[in-house]
């Protein structure tokens, strides 16, 4: 435990010494005050178009930052031969890879809470008062980004950076239209073609089960069951697609 | 330092060639077929998709840019595919509220084939109500834009009736409601007073409790007034002369008692045309 937290923690610190972050930063809080000028535009309420603009920038943005980051810090590691001593110290594999992972969601989730506190002030700003519901929507952008960081450092154990981007990528925008490989099922002919694409279903995360945009943004009821559930089925994905990175990791040549 | 101003005329120079360029083709007129914008807009299930979870930003991206280009003045076929538009919007976001009523308001601005833009206004009404069926005040704008802009007060009963149903609608739509159905739909003076009896029951401000009963005692005077008039008549058709006072007509027989309006009060005479006085002339607080 005690190797996985300081990994994590060296992770965090490196994370936060490269300038891409506040770029980052620097660019959602550019997006959220666009905010003010599509309100200009607009006729009628603001805050929806705030709330909206500001939730899939924070989306966007985080996306950005756990795709890029998560699988350069793995890859980085192995190519500056750092690696070697770290695992030469009694740190098994595993732990260096858990490690980098609660290491690069905390700054994933840093930039969130961060940008989030930006939306909550803009919203506040512009009539819409204090609007605690974001917090559900920005929560959940976080338990998507769990997910999606344990994809980046699997792609980053199987592949090349670049490939690793492109692959998270994938992920995140085939993770938001899966629900539609599901509809597929209903049209396809015959039971090896629905069998198939239900185990792709299963095999992708519905990334969509984590977005709660549309009843933050209309104030409209979330069943605490959906939440739980949302929240096993999001906690559960990511230890999955962790261990299967692990495994991995354990048999692969660092040479 | 020789190179350093060089390369900054260069870059100057290319700046300066650019913004030329953009200026000389802001000036050229292109053809610029009408609708051409939209004749590529994709379906609500594709922008859905493309969306990537964003639904209610592209309904805002969409909304916002429909402000703008039909804000610009251009000929009457802008409408063309107004009411595709709007459909999009209300897709992607069925609970958008704005939309539904600046999506009405821009289709009321057009003044070719104005039934059938009248429809799409109905049509964009009846989705916003069957998406948001608790939003009174979608109803009353609806009731509202086919009473104002159209002039007409059946369909603008129909959406109030919708709207005065809603929990939570104010009063004055139960009042508007009232006042039309009284001139619209052929109302007898009992149905009136039967409905504003009910609107002064459920009143639950001494507001509306008043105006109701300003409306119960116009009404109630109306119908008094219906059958004291003959009786004022004949008196003065068998005395020759208008009588000074109600007493005078129960003495005749004509009456069994003096009448008294809705609050108790003895109505008046009106002397010149011989008839009973109540209904709006009588002020009360």
């Amino acid at each position: 435990m005690r190797a996985i937290r300081a990994i994590a923690v060296n992770t965090f610190r490196e994370a936060l010494r490269d300038r891409i972050l506040y770029l980052f930063l620097g660019f959602s809080i550019a997006l959220l005050a666009s905010s003010k000028l599509f309100g200009i535009l607009t006729v009628g309420e603001q805050t929806k178009i705030i709330m909206d603009m500001g939730l899939a920038g924070i989306q966007f943005f985080v996306m950005l930052i756990a795709v890029m980051m998560s699988v350069l810090l793995v890859s980085r590691e192995v190519d500056s031969k750092t690696v070697y001593y770290i695992l030469a110290k009694p740190v098994r594999r595993w732990q260096f890879l858990i490690g980098k992972y609660f290491g690069l969601l905390s700054i994933v989730l840093v930039n969130l809470v961060l940008m989030t506190a930006v939306l909550l002030l803009f919203v506040g700003l512009y009539g819409g008062g204090f609007e605690p519901r974001l917090l559900l929507a920005t929560g959940f952008i976080g338990v998507e980004m769990a997910v999606l960081v344990a994809f980046a450092i699997l792609f980053s154990v199987l592949t090349k950076p670049i490939l690793g981007s492109v692959f998270t990528l994938a992920i995140f925008v085939v993770g938001h239209v899966s629900e539609d490989l599901w509809l597929l099922t209903r049209h396809l002919p015959g039971s090896v073609g629905k069998t198939l694409v239900s185990v792709l279903y299963y095999a992708i995360p519905n990334l969509e089960r984590f977005n709660f945009k549309t009843e933050v943004v209309h104030q409209l009821p979330v069943p605490m069951a959906v939440l739980s559930w949302a929240l096993l089925y999001g906690g559960v994905f990511a230890a999955l697609v962790l261990m299967l990175a692990c495994w991995r990791f354990e048999g692969k040549d660092l040479q | 330092m020789k190179r350093v101003v060089v390369s900054l005329v260069i870059v100057v120079s290319l700046l300066s060639i650019s913004v030329v360029a953009e200026k000389a083709l802001q000036g050229i007129e292109r053809e610029d077929p009408l609708g051409r914008k939209l004749l590529y807009l994709p379906s609500a299930e594709m922008l859905e998709l493309t969306s990537l979870g964003n639904e209610g930003l592209v309904a805002d991206l969409l909304y916002l840019w429909s402000i703008q280009y039909y804000s610009k003045y251009q000929p009457h076929e802008r409408f063309l595919y107004l009411e595709t538009v709007y459909e999009l919007i209300t897709d992607l976001d069925p609970l958008y509220h704005d939309a539904y009523r600046v999506g009405a308001l821009i289709m009321q601005l057009s003044t070719v084939d104005e039934e059938g833009q009248k429809q799409a206004v109905i049509r964009l009404f009846d989705k916003a109500l069957r998406n948001m069926p608790a939003d009174y005040e979608i109803a009353e704008s609806a009731g509202w834009d086919m009473f104002i802009r159209y002039r007409d007060k059946t369909e603008g009963i129909r959406y109030f009736k919708a709207a005065v149903e809603i929990p939570g609608s104010p009063m004055r739509l139960r009042r508007f409601l009232a006042a039309w159905s009284e001139d619209e739909q052929g109302w007898t003076l009992e149905d009136a007073i039967s409905y504003w009896t009910d609107v002064r029951d459920s009143s639950e401000d001494a507001y509306h409790r008043a105006v109701s009963e300003r409306q119960i005692y116009r009404l109630i005077a109306s119908r008094d007034e219906a059958v004291l008039d003959p009786v004022l008549q004949n008196w003065k058709l068998w005395r020759g002369r208008c009588p000074d006072d109600w007493q005078e007509v129960v003495d005749s027989g004509l009456l069994s008692q003096i009448p008294v309006d809705y609050f108790g009060r003895t109505y008046s005479i009106r002397s010149e045309s011989c008839s009973a006085m109540g209904g709006d002339e009588v002020r009360f607080d």
